[in-house]
């Protein structure tokens, strides 16, 4: 993005240039990628124009004006189409934009459109939107992951140059990961979560999604700090994109986990892994095996959390005040039709699963236990942080699976097996490229830190990114 | 083993009307998720407190201080039924909880 | 069969904030539908709640008011159910650790001090408003909602069961109201439902330890609809049990017009409301310093007030609570009695006619009645004069001594004026005088009553009585 920023700068590309070129790069692609489910052609132009006036009278709004984005479709965007993949709100048009979006919009940024994504965030394959699967740029009999997929593959596929996306247990990390891009996932409470429609909202963070470490950390250093319309962002200090000093990495004591590196991991991914994590060794970074036993519950613990949460946020989806309604005599039954036409199958899957855990009758065994589960978690990840600066894993079992591969919900809920612990524990964690399977499909490495330690993630990422060498590329 | 009966009952309370197979397959989800459960329920967490929050906030509150107000036009603008300025719907029938 | 009646009150009290409890959209009455919402309070997707620091200090000082324990940890839940008022279809409220627990509070039923523990005092949201097509819920087509309420700070105050009559529930909730308007936390409206109560009822055989089945009264719009419930469903639940059958544990609701209780719905079913931590807001975690700071702001409370009244002022109990329950009266009485107004005098200008004009008018300037009482005292107008000059004070700007001056209405004490009225009446009654002196002593008033006629009632009567007796004495 310095590039681009330089470009702008000096006058040899403008805003309206940028957008022209995305809008044709999504017209020749997307019809099989399948990223965007809204295309605000005429919005983006418009601001790029406004980009393009600021720029010729020298008040840009930022470095970045000019530059578009595209918005994970759960963040509210005022009066463009917000469905989160959703039938229940395939017309919906929010009032109001997400703190996030407000941001991009103060720094200049032209919104270009909204990206697909598993219906309501629930999924890791993008294969539960009500509009479609998003396909891999790579491979397109691939999925993109999830639930992040529209955003990852936008970038990936060269249709954007950064992307918003959300994630709950990995949603941002694993796509990324799929799609050979980088992706944070911020420590919680470090970006505002108002206006972002919630999944689960003691896990849900925004993130961003681009093509190089620093232009994630350029794009991180928009939306990052304190929001007063966001109480879970209280103290949340602002973020400057560093300095880069390749020297972080002497001495750095990196933690490599052995539950991450154990059987169901594909070798490949973690010969990857291991070649980048003995690039830092080389390099002056101390490599600390360390135990995180309680990764072994992470899966269970989060998908209890994340249904119980989920059942609540989703009840508010009753057909009153926006969204699509089946009519019926009674309210009640108009409630139980309209949920029941407007949501897809894996979202009544954790509705349900959430409503039971949360029944007087099982909260105890299931929620509460949970609760306490997530505590001894967060414990071992701080334990961690005493020994160790940085904790590396691969960021996803597998490179990306073939759609329609996974079947049962509960082999799909094991995508997130290396991502959901930094959810559950609050930290931050950054997923990078590493390399390519044989395959060609890239594979990711997940670099975890602890509570507002996003500088550091970021300077260890560009050291990793730096020695990775790069596989072919869709440029804009 | 949770039953079709349990099911259709966590289905009324989160108002989701549900087919026959609908009832069948999240029968099946719900005893597969049990497992799920299980497995954290041999978690020893004895004098463990659990994590409702991933990390304290103290002081979080907002002055007492009016703003604005949406107009009422944006207010109703996405009601799929609106009269006379209020959300309209259907006939309130009590005792469903 | 005997049985004792066991009541336990359930109150919402809106409180007096500017904003709502968790968005900035204004809390202010009687605004046209649907025009003070935001995406907050409307519940839109992606938008998120943040407390109003005042909706807490408010509840802290109701809590500590109510002689509650403050906890300076106190958590929000989410109480899930679907209901077309609610927003997000679940309420914002504190279940497993609320601000307050651990209260009581004190009042007199008649001589008798009484005392009702409260179990707990929370923070919760208000639920929007229905509007039904039909005359009530139950026969309509269709129902209106307006979201304007929806958010608005409550406290949820529960009492433990143990009220025993509904006269008591009554005085308890007057008492109650009294205090939160002490304050000044709520303007404790029940017509505008700025407070409102649910009562839960049970019987049980008297002396007996075993509660009987609790039923819930809705819809109770006023102190009298409370007591009238509670005193319908006394006598209805004893005619069932002496009928040798059962309570059935239920939600009833206050038919005001047919005088009669109505069953809503069966508790049999008891509802789910899968409580969970509210993750988008911080638990509140408060300085106990700056609690201990409202404790030193409440102003001095009905009760207090009432004894100091009687114990400072030597009031009675009738004139105390008068002047308790009209805090407005009760802090003139107080201004008036301090810059040194005769006590006894003051409180029957206050809850004489006073209070029908200050009702109706506002009230005065307190150094205008401190003039009043002064000229009364003075002499220089009678006590019956005084009533005329203080329906004058309502209707002019002048001072009590320029409106007597103005009105000529100063007390006439000229003896040889006086003398010659004397002689006249005495002159124009030549019977009644005959029969005074032949021993009807009764008839000496009229004799007073008629010079002061004469006078226009301006006369000081303790000099017409004391012509009069030399007058009759000369013969
Ligand atoms: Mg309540
Ligand atoms: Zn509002």
């Amino acid at each position: 993005m310095r590039e681009l920023a330089e470009l702008l700068q000096t006058g040899q590309v403008s805003s309206t240039e940028l957008v022209i070129a995305c809008l044709e790069q999504i017209k020749q692609t997307d019809g099989v990628i399948n990223a965007f489910l809204t295309v605000d052609e005429q919005g983006a132009l418009e601001q790029a124009a406004q980009s393009d006036a600021r720029r010729a009278r020298g008040e840009a709004l930022s470095p970045w004006d000019g530059i578009p984005v595209a918005i994970k479709d759960n963040i509210s965007t005022r009066g463009l189409r917000t469905t989160c993949a959703s039938r229940i709100l395939r017309n919906y048009h929010p009032v109001y934009d997400a703190t996030v979006v407000e941001r991009l919009k103060q720094a200049g940024l032209p919104i270009l459109g909204k990206t697909n994504l598993d219906e309501f965030a629930m999924g890791s394959s993008t294969e539960y939107s009500a509009f479609g699967v998003t396909k891999n740029p790579h491979d397109p009999a691939r999925v993109a992951g999830g639930s992040s997929g529209g955003s990852a593959a936008a970038v990936a596929a060269g249709q954007v140059p950064w992307a918003l996306g959300t994630d709950t247990g990995g949603s941002i990390r694993q796509p990324s990961s799929f799609c050979g891009v980088v992706g944070l996932k911020p420590t919680y409470g470090r970006v505002s979560r108002y206006g972002v429609v919630a999944l689960a909202p003691s896990l849900d963070q925004v993130g961003p999604l681009a093509k190089t470490v620093e232009e994630a950390a350029a794009l991180f250093s928009l939306i990052a700090g304190e929001d007063p319309r966001d109480a879970t962002s209280a103290g949340a200090p602002a973020f400057q994109v560093p300095r880069w000093n390749a020297a972080v990495v002497q001495g750095l004591r990196v933690g490599v986990p052995e539950e991450f590196f154990s059987s169901g991991l594909n070798a490949e991914v973690e010969a990857a892994v291991r070649r980048s994590l003995r690039t830092l060794e080389e390099q002056g970074a101390v490599l600390k095996p360390i135990s995180l036993a309680t990764n072994d519950y992470a899966i269970d613990t989060y998908l209890t959390l994340v249904t119980a949460e989920a059942s609540s946020c989703l009840a508010r989806f009753d057909g009153v005040r926006y969204g699509e309604r089946v009519a019926a005599p009674d309210a009640n039954t108009m409630f139980a039709k309209t949920r029941g036409a407007g949501f897809g199958a894996e979202v009544k899957r954790r509705i349900m699963l959430g409503t039971y855990v949360l029944s007087a009758s099982h909260y105890e065994a299931y929620y509460e236990q949970a609760q306490r589960v997530r505590t001894l978690i967060k414990l071992e990840i701080a334990r961690a942080f005493e020994q160790v600066d940085v904790i590396i894993t691969p960021t996803t079992p597998s490179t990306a699976f073939r759609i329609g591969e996974k079947r049962n919900p509960l082999e799909m809920y094991l995508s997130d097996l290396y991502t959901a612990t930094a959810n559950l524990s609050g930290i931050c964690a950054l997923s990078l490229p590493c390399g390519y399977d044989s395959q060609g499909l890239p594979i990711g490495l997940q670099i975890m830190g602890d509570h507002y330690q996003e500088e550091l993630v970021f300077q260890v990422g560009r050291v990793v990114e730096a020695s990775v060498e790069r596989g072919p590329k869709v440029e804009v | 083993m949770i039953g079709r009966e349990e099911v259709i009952r966590m289905a009324t309370l989160a108002r989701l009307e549900l087919s026959e197979e609908e009832i069948e397959l999240y029968t099946r989800d719900l005893n597969s998720f049990l497992v799920s459960g299980k497995k954290l329920q041999q978690v020893d967490v004895s004098g463990i407190t659990g994590t409702s929050h991933a990390v304290s906030v103290i002081h979080a509150l907002r002055r007492d201080e009016v703003g604005e107000s949406l107009p009422r036009e944006a207010v109703l603008a996405e009601g799929p039924e609106v009269l006379d300025g209020y959300f309209k719907v259907p006939r309130i029938v009590e005792g469903q909880e | 069969m005997k049985y004792d009646v066991v009541i336990g009150l359930e109150i919402h009290v809106a409180l007096l904030t500017e904003s709502k409890f968790l968005c900035s959209c204004s809390t202010a009455f009687g605004a046209p539908p649907n025009t003070q919402c935001c995406p907050v309070c409307l519940g839109l997707p992606g938008s998120l709640p943040v407390v109003n620091e005042k909706a807490v200090e408010y509840a802290v000082k109701a809590g500590l008011a109510l002689n509650c324990q403050v906890h300076t940890f106190s958590r929000f839940d989410r109480k899930n159910y679907f209901y077309p008022d609610l927003p997000k279809a679940y309420q914002i409220t504190q279940d497993t650790y609320p601000l307050c627990t651990d209260g009581f509070l004190e009042y007199y039923i008649d001589d008798e001090l009484r005392c009702t523990a409260i179990t707990r005092l929370h923070l919760e949201e208000e639920a929007g408003k229905l509007i039904h097509s039909g005359s009530s819920i139950v026969d309509s087509e269709y129902s209106l909602v307006d979201y304007n309420r929806a958010g608005i700070p409550l406290i949820e105050i529960v009492t433990a069961p143990d009220i025993t009559s509904p006269r008591q529930a009554r005085l308890f909730l007057e008492q109650l109201r009294l205090v939160m308007r002490y304050i000044g936390v709520s303007d404790v409206k029940m017509e505008e439902g700025s407070l409102r109560c649910d009562a839960n009822i049970s019987l049980k055989p008297q002396g007996s330890p075993v509660l009987g089945t609790k039923v819930e009264i809705k819809n109770l719009n006023s102190f009298r609809a409370l007591e009238r419930a509670l005193e319908y469903e006394v006598k209805r639940q004893s005619a069932v049990l002496e009928r040798g059958g059962k309570i059935k544990q239920e939600s009833r609701t206050w038919d005001e017009r047919a005088g009669r209780t109505l069953s809503m719905r069966s508790k049999g079913d008891a509802p789910d409301y899968r409580y969970f931590p509210e993750p988008d807001l911080p638990p509140l975690q408060l300085d106990p310093a700056w609690v201990n700071c409202l404790k030193d702001t409440l102003p001095e409370l009905p009760l207090a007030r009432l004894r100091r009244l009687e114990e400072s002022y030597g009031l009675s109990r009738y004139e105390a609570t008068f002047l308790v329950n009209y805090p407005d009266f009760g802090d003139l009485f107080l201004e008036l009695a301090k810059a040194g107004e005769d006590n006894t005098a003051l409180v029957n200008l206050l809850m004489g006619d006073y209070a029908r004009l200050a009702r109706e008018q506002g009230h005065l300037a307190p150094g205008r009645i401190a003039e009043l009482l002064r000229i009364v005292a003075e002499g220089l107008i009678t006590h019956n004069q005084s009533k005329a000059v203080l329906e004058e004070l309502f209707r002019s700007p002048l001072s009590p001594r320029e409106i007597v001056r103005d009105k000529g209405w100063e007390v006439l004490r000229d003896a040889e004026q006086l003398r010659a009225m004397v002689q006249e009446a005495l002159a124009a009654n030549p019977d009644i005088v005959s029969r005074y002196r032949a021993g009807e002593e009764r008839l000496w008033g009229y004799l007073v009553g008629q010079v002061m006629r004469a006078a226009a009632g301006k006369a000081d009567p303790k000099v017409v009585n004391e012509l009069l007796k030399e007058e009759l004495a000369r013969g």
